[in-house]
C-alpha cells in the first residue's frame, strides 16, 4: 500500500524562559492511506504534540514530514492552512464548535470554504445520519457534550479528508457516548478511505485499530 | 494572491455581525454619535450657504446694487441705469424714535428705512397687517415699526410715535424684511415711505444718510454686467455689487464656525476610536475560540482578518449612512432656531460629497484604531484547542501597521485641512490634539511605572487600587486618555468662552462711556455740552468733529481694482467712513510709525490705523485720495496708529490734520460718562435736541452679549459630546475589566474582603486617574485658551476658577457614578455558579 504520511526523524523542542524542553525526540512513522492508527501513552508523553506537528499547527525543530510525497515541514503557514482546509480533519477532546454558529453552520462551513455546492443540504444529510436531525439549528451551548462531539466529527469527515486526527475525542464523554463517537469515526473513515490517527487512553479502543503506537518521553517504543 | 473581496468572507462577516452586535454596542453608539454630530455640522453649513446663494438676489435686494458710497446718485447716471430695469431707491438713516414728546418718553435708537413703491424688488416683507407696506405709501406720515418696538411700547394700529418730534401714525409692524441690512440683524428699525422721509426735513449735512439703489433687470438674460461696468467707469467713486458678493461676512462667519465645530466633532470621533480599539480587542478575545477553530479548519490569518475588517467597515457604512440621514432629518429642528435668529430658512438634502466626507472621517478614524487591534488575530494559536489554554491577545504593531496608521492620520488631517479656509489652524489643532494624547498616555505609563515600585501599602483598598492600576490588563491608560481628552476640550472651551464674555462685559463699567451721541450739529455743540453739564456736573464728555470721507485712491490707483473682498480691511473701502481731526494724538491710540501732524503744513495729512495700513499695503508717505463732499483731495500718510476698537471710545480709521480740516463743514459725535446715570432722561434730552441720536452703550452691549451667549451654549453642547463619548468609552472599559475580575472578586469574597473595600478601591483608583487627568487638562486648557484668546483674538486672557472647577467636579462626579454602577453587578458575584463552572 502507498504511504500517505511519513515522519522522518522528527524533533520538537519548546523554548521556555530559561530552559529547553525536548518534547519529541526522533520519531519515525509511516501511515498508509485508509489505515487506522491508535496512539497511546502516558499523559505528558508527547501525543498531542505529535498530532499538532502532523496537522501543521506546530513547526518541527528538525526532521521531515512527508504528506502525499510533499515535504510539508517546509510549507509556509498559509500553505499548511490550505492543506488542512482540503485534506485534514481534526477532532479535539473538548469538541470546540464555533459558539455562535449552529450545528449545521459548523459543518457546512468546511464545505463552503472549499467552494462545494449545496453545502447546507449535504451537511444536513450527514447530521441526520448522525442522529442530529432535530438539532440542526441549535447552537453549541444548546447541545449536550455527546451531541457536540458528533457535530465535531461530522465537521471533520464531511469533506472525506485524506487524514483525520483525533486527540482523545471521547475523553470528556461518558462510556456510552464515547462508544458511539468512536464507532462513527471508524465507520466513516473506512467508508471514505481516510486514514485515522486516534489518540486514546482506552486499550479496548486502541485494539480495534490497524496499528498501535506507544509513545514514551517523546519517542515511539 | 487572494482576492480582495470574497463574497463568502463577506457573508461570514455579516453573519457574525448580526449575531454579536450587542457585544460591540459601544462601538456602534460612539461611532454613531460622533458621525451624527459631524453630519449635522456639515449639512447645516452646506444648507446655510446654499440658502444664502439661492437667496442672494433677495438678500442684495436686486440683480445688482449701485454703491454710491453714501451719496445721492448722479441724475444722469440714474437715467442711464434706468434703461436696464426697475430701480428701487431707498434711504437709511440712524435716528431716535420716541412714544411721546414728553420728557419721560420711551426712546429707541433705530435704523430708519425710507422705501419707495417699488420696494422690495425681490422677496417679501412680512408684516402685520399684510397690507402695512401699501398703507405706508397711501397714508400720510405713516410708519411701520419692528415687532419688538411694537410690543415693548404696547402700540396699537393708528397710535402715534415720534421721530425728531415729528408725529408718525403707526400702521402696523414688521416681522422681517428680505434684504438683511447690517443694522437690521439685531437692531431696532422702522420703515417709512420716501415722501414721509422728505417731510422729516433732515437738515444734517447729508453725511450719514445711506442712499441705496437696487436694480431689477427688465431682461434677465442680457449680458448686462459689461455695460453697467462701462457706465460706472465714469463715476470712480461708484461701484456695483452683484448678488454673489452679498452676505460675504455671514458666509465667512459660517465657514469659521463650522470648521471649528467639525474639528471638535473629529476630536470626539478620535476619542471614540480609543473605545473602538478597546472594545474590539475584547471582542476578539471573546472570539478567540472561534478564531482558533477557523484556523484549525484551514482559514488563513489574513482571511480571518479580512472577515473582521468586513465586519467593522460594514458597520461603519451602515452607521455613517444612518447618522447622515438622521442629521438631514434633524436640520429642520435647527432651522426653526435659525429662522428666528438669522431670518434664514434652510432646507436639508442629501449631498453625496458631505456623506463621503462623513464616511471618510469615520473610515480613517476606524482604520487608525483597528489596524493594531485586528492584527492581534495573528497572536491566536489554534494549538490552544489541544491544550485548552487561551492567552488574551494584545495590540499588535508591525512596521506595515505603523506606516498605515501614520498614513491614515495624515489623510485625516488633509481631509479637514483641504476644504478649510484656514488650513494652518486645522493642522495646528490636530498637532495639539496629538500632543495632548501623547502626554496623557505617557503620564499614565509613568504613574503605572512608579506605582509598581511601591511595595508596602497597609491600607487594603489602596493596595487593591494600586494593584488594579499596575495589573497588566489595566484600563488605566484608556481611562486617562479618553476622559483626559474630553475634559481638556471642554475645559479649554469653557475658558475661551469665559474670557470672551468677560472681555465684552468688562468694557462696560471701566472705559466705556454710558452714551454715544451722534449727529450733533456744529451750531448746537456748545449748548449740548452745557446741557449735559447742567444735568450732571461731573459728567465726562468727549466730543469729536466728524465728516464723512471715502477713500477712493491709494497712490492714485482705485483700490477696488486690486484689493479683494476677503481682505480683512475691505470694510474701509466699501463705503464712506467717518473721519475726524485732533491737535494731539488720542491717548489710547499710540503712534507706531511716523510723527503727529505738522501744524504749519496746511495740505492734507492723514494718520491711519496701522492694521488697516498693513492689510491694504499702505506705507508711510503714501498718497491717499479722500472724497469729501464730492471733492477729491489728495493727502499724505504721515503717521500710523494702533487703534483698539474694542474699548468703545471714539476710534477712527483715519484722522486728518486740523490745519487742513478747519474749514470743512462738520458735525460732532460725543460720548458721555455720567456720575449718576439715572439722572439722565433721554426723553427730556430729545425734547431739546431732536436731531441728536442717543445710543445707550449698555443696551448695545447687552445685545452683543446675548449673541455671544447663544454661540457659547452651542459650542459647549457640541463639545460635551466629546465628554459623553469619553464616558461611554470608560464605561465599556470598566465593564470589560470588571468581567475579567469577577473571578478575582470571588476569591476576595471567599477570603473575606467585603465589597465596601472593593468599592473604596474603585473610588481610589478613579481618583488617581482623575487627579492626573486634571493636572494635564488644566495645563493644556490654560495653554490652548491663552493662545486662542491672546494670539488669535488679541484679547486679554485670565484664568477663571469657579466655572472651570464646576466643569471638572461635574465630570468627575458623573464618571465615578458611572464606574460604580458598571462595577456594581460584578462586585458581589454569586459563589456557586462560578465554582461549578470554574
Ligand atoms: N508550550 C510548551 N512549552 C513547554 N513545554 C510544553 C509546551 N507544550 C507542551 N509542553 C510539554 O510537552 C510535553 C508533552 O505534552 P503533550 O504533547 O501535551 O503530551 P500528551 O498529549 O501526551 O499528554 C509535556 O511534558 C508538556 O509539559
Ligand atoms: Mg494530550
Amino acid at each position: 500500500m502507498k504511504s500517505l504520511l511519513e515522519l522522518q526523524d522528527i524533533y520538537l523542542n519548546y523554548k521556555t524562559e530559561n530552559s529547553l524542553v525536548e518534547v519529541i525526540k526522533g520519531v519515525n512513522l509511516k501511515i498508509n492511506s485508509g489505515e487506522n492508527v491508535a496512539v497511546v501513552g502516558k499523559s505528558g508523553s508527547g501525543k498531542t504534540s505529535l498530532i499538532m506537528l502532523i496537522a501543521g499547527l506546530e513547526k518541527v525543530t528538525s526532521g521531515k514530514i512527508i504528506f502525499e510525497d510533499q515535504d510539508i515541514s517546509a510549507y509556509s503557514e498559509d500553505e499548511l492552512a490550505d492543506l488542512r482546509k482540503r485534506k485534514i480533519g481534526i477532532v479535539f477532546q473538548s469538541f470546540y464548535l464555533i459558539p455562535n454558529y449552529t450545528a449545521l453552520e459548523n459543518v457546512s462551513l468546511v464545505l463552503e470554504i472549499n467552494k462545494i455546492e449545496n453545502a447546507q443540504k449535504k451537511s444536513a444529510e450527514l447530521l441526520d445520519q448522525f442522529g442530529l436531525k432535530d438539532r440542526l439549528n441549535h447552537f453549541p451551548s444548546q447541545l449536550s457534550g455527546g451531541e457536540q462531539q458528533r457535530v465535531a466529527i461530522a465537521r471533520s469527515i464531511i469533506l472525506s479528508p485524506k487524514l483525520i486526527l483525533a486527540d482523545e475525542p471521547s475523553g470528556n464523554l461518558d462510556s456510552e457516548n464515547s462508544k458511539l463517537i468512536i464507532q462513527l469515526l471508524f465507520k466513516y473513515s473506512k467508508q471514505n478511505n481516510s486514514s485515522l490517527i486516534l489518540v486514546t487512553h482506552d486499550q479496548s479502543i486502541a485494539k480495534e485499530c490497524d496499528k498501535i503506537i506507544e509513545i514514551k518521553d517523546g519517542k515511539i517504543i | 494572491m487572494e482576492k480582495l473581496f470574497n463574497f463568502q468572507d463577506f457573508k461570514y462577516a455579516i453573519r457574525d455581525l448580526t449575531r454579536s452586535y450587542k457585544k460591540i454596542s459601544t462601538i456602534i453608539f460612539t461611532l454613531f454619535i460622533s458621525l451624527f454630530v459631524l453630519s449635522v455640522i456639515l449639512s447645516l453649513e452646506y444648507s446655510l450657504k446654499k440658502e444664502l446663494n439661492a437667496n442672494a438676489k433677495i438678500l442684495l435686494g436686486g440683480d445688482f446694487e449701485i454703491n454710491t458710497r453714501n451719496e445721492k446718485v448722479d441724475d444722469q447716471y440714474f437715467k442711464k441705469i434706468e434703461k436696464f430695469g426697475i430701480i428701487s431707491s431707498t434711504v437709511e438713516f440712524s435716528t431716535m424714535l420716541t412714544n411721546s414728546t414728553r420728557s419721560d418718553a420711551k426712546t429707541f435708537f433705530i435704523r430708519l428705512k425710507a422705501i419707495d413703491q417699488k420696494y422690495p424688488l425681490y422677496g417679501d416683507v412680512q408684516s402685520f397687517p399684510d397690507k402695512a407696506l401699501s398703507l405706508l405709501q397711501t397714508t400720510k406720515n405713516s410708519i411701520v415699526v419692528n415687532r419688538k418696538i411694537f410690543e415693548t411700547l404696547k402700540l396699537k394700529v393708528n397710535d402715534t410715535v415720534y421721530i425728531k418730534q415729528t408725529p408718525f401714525k403707526v400702521v402696523g409692524y414688521i416681522e422681517s424684511v428680505p434684504d438683511l441690512g447690517r443694522a437690521l440683524l439685531f437692531g431696532d428699525f422702522a420703515v417709512v415711505s420716501t415722501n414721509s422721509f422728505l417731510n422729516l426735513n433732515i437738515n444734517t449735512l447729508g453725511s450719514f444718510i445711506n442712499y441705496e439703489y437696487r436694480v431689477k433687470l427688465n431682461n434677465e438674460n442680457i449680458n448686462f454686467k459689461q455695460e453697467v461696468e462701462n457706465l460706472t467707469k465714469n463715476y470712480p467713486s461708484y461701484s456695483v455689487r452683484y448678488p454673489e458678493n452679498s452676505s460675504n461676512n455671514l458666509k465667512k462667519l459660517i465657514d469659521n464656525f463650522s470648521q471649528f465645530l467639525s474639528l471638535v466633532s473629529i476630536s470626539a470621533m478620535l476619542i471614540a476610536g480609543i473605545g473602538i480599539a478597546n472594545t474590539l480587542i475584547s471582542f476578539i478575545n471573546q472570539k478567540n475560540i472561534s478564531i482558533a477553530i477557523m484556523k484549525s479548519l484551514g482559514f488563513t490569518t489574513s482571511t480571518i482578518k479580512k472577515i473582521f475588517y468586513f465586519e467593522i467597515f460594514t458597520l461603519l457604512t451602515i452607521i455613517s449612512l444612518l447618522a447622515y440621514l438622521l442629521a438631514i432629518l434633524s436640520v429642520p429642528i435647527v432651522n426653526a432656531y435659525l429662522v428666528k435668529t438669522l431670518g434664514i430658512a434652510v432646507q436639508s438634502e442629501f449631498i453625496i460629497q458631505n456623506f463621503i466626507k462623513v464616511f471618510l472621517s469615520g473610515f480613517l478614524v476606524v482604520s487608525i484604531f483597528c489596524l493594531p487591534t485586528i492584527s492581534a488575530i495573528q497572536q491566536i494559536k489554534p494549538t490552544s484547542l489541544f491544550r485548552n489554554v487561551f492567552q488574551p491577545c494584545e495590540f499588535y504593531f508591525t512596521k506595515k501597521n505603523i506606516s498605515l496608521i501614520i498614513l491614515a492620520i495624515i489623510s485625516l488631517i488633509l481631509l479637514f485641512a483641504f476644504d478649510s479656509k484656514k488650513p494652518f489652524y486645522t493642522i495646528m489643532y490636530f498637532l495639539v490634539f496629538f500632543i495632548i494624547c501623547l502626554t496623557l498616555y505617557g503620564l499614565s505609563k509613568l504613574i503605572i511605572f512608579y506605582l509598581r515600585k511601591i511595595n508596602f501599602i497597609k491600607f487594603l483598598p489602596l493596595r487593591l487600587a494600586v494593584k488594579n492600576i499596575t495589573n497588566p490588563k489595566t484600563i488605566f491608560p484608556i481611562t486617562v486618555l479618553s476622559l483626559g481628552l474630553g475634559v481638556t476640550l471642554l475645559l479649554s472651551l469653557t475658558l475661551i468662552g469665559y474670557n470672551f464674555k468677560k472681555e465684552v462685559q468688562k468694557s462696560i463699567p471701566e472705559i466705556a462711556p454710558d452714551y454715544f451721541f451722534v449727529s450733533i450739529q456744529n451750531t448746537e455743540k456748545d449748548e449740548f455740552v452745557k446741557y449735559l453739564k447742567n444735568n450732571d456736573k461731573n459728567a465726562v464728555i468727549e466730543t469729536m468733529p466728524i465728516v464723512s470721507a471715502t477713500l477712493t485712491k491709494i497712490n492714485k490707483k482705485d483700490p477696488l481694482s486690486y484689493i479683494k473682498q476677503n481682505n480683512d480691511s475691505f470694510w474701509v473701502l466699501e463705503r464712506d467712513r467717518r473721519i475726524s481731526w485732533s491737535n494731539t494724538p488720542p491717548k489710547d491710540n499710540p503712534i507706531t510709525e511716523g510723527n503727529w501732524f505738522d501744524a504749519n503744513n496746511k495740505s492734507l495729512q492723514i494718520s491711519l490705523d496701522a492694521k488697516v495700513a498693513k492689510d491694504l499695503n499702505i506705507k508711510l508717505n503714501d498718497s491717499l485720495t479722500l472724497k469729501i463732499y464730492g471733492r477729491e483731495i489728495e493727502g499724505k500718510v504721515t503717521s500710523l496708529r494702533k487703534v483698539d476698537y474694542r474699548d468703545l471710545s471714539i476710534n477712527f480709521v483715519m484722522l486728518i490734520n486740523p490745519s487742513f480740516a478747519a474749514n470743512i463743514p462738520h458735525e460732532y459725535i460725543a460720548t458721555a460718562k455720567f456720575k449718576n446715570l439715572p439722572d439722565f432722561k433721554e426723553g427730556a434730552f430729545l425734547q431739546k435736541f431732536k436731531n441728536i441720536s442717543t445710543i445707550k452703550v449698555s443696551d448695545y452691549l447687552g445685545k452683543v452679549t446675548e449673541i455671544i451667549n447663544k454661540i457659547f451654549i452651542a459650542v459647549i453642547i457640541i463639545s460635551s459630546i466629546a465628554v459623553i463619548i469619553g464616558l461611554t468609552v470608560i464605561s465599556s472599559a470598566v465593564i470589560v475589566q470588571a468581567r475579567l475580575s469577577v473571578y478575582q472578586n470571588l476569591i476576595f469574597k471567599i477570603l473575606g474582603i467585603n465589597s465596601s473595600n472593593l468599592i473604596l478601591a474603585s473610588i481610589i483608583e478613579f481618583l488617581i486617574s482623575f487627579l492626573s487627568i486634571i493636572f494635564i487638562a488644566v495645563i493644556f486648557s490654560i495653554g490652548v485658551s491663552y493662545f486662542v484668546i491672546e494670539a488669535i483674538f488679541k484679547l486679554n486672557w485670565s484664568l477663571e476658577i469657579i466655572n472651570s472647577s464646576f466643569v471638572l467636579l461635574f465630570i468627575g462626579t458623573v464618571t465615578i457614578i458611572l464606574i460604580l454602577l458598571n462595577n456594581y453587578k460584578f462586585l458581589s458575584p454569586k459563589v456557586y455558579p462560578l465554582v461549578r463552572n470554574e
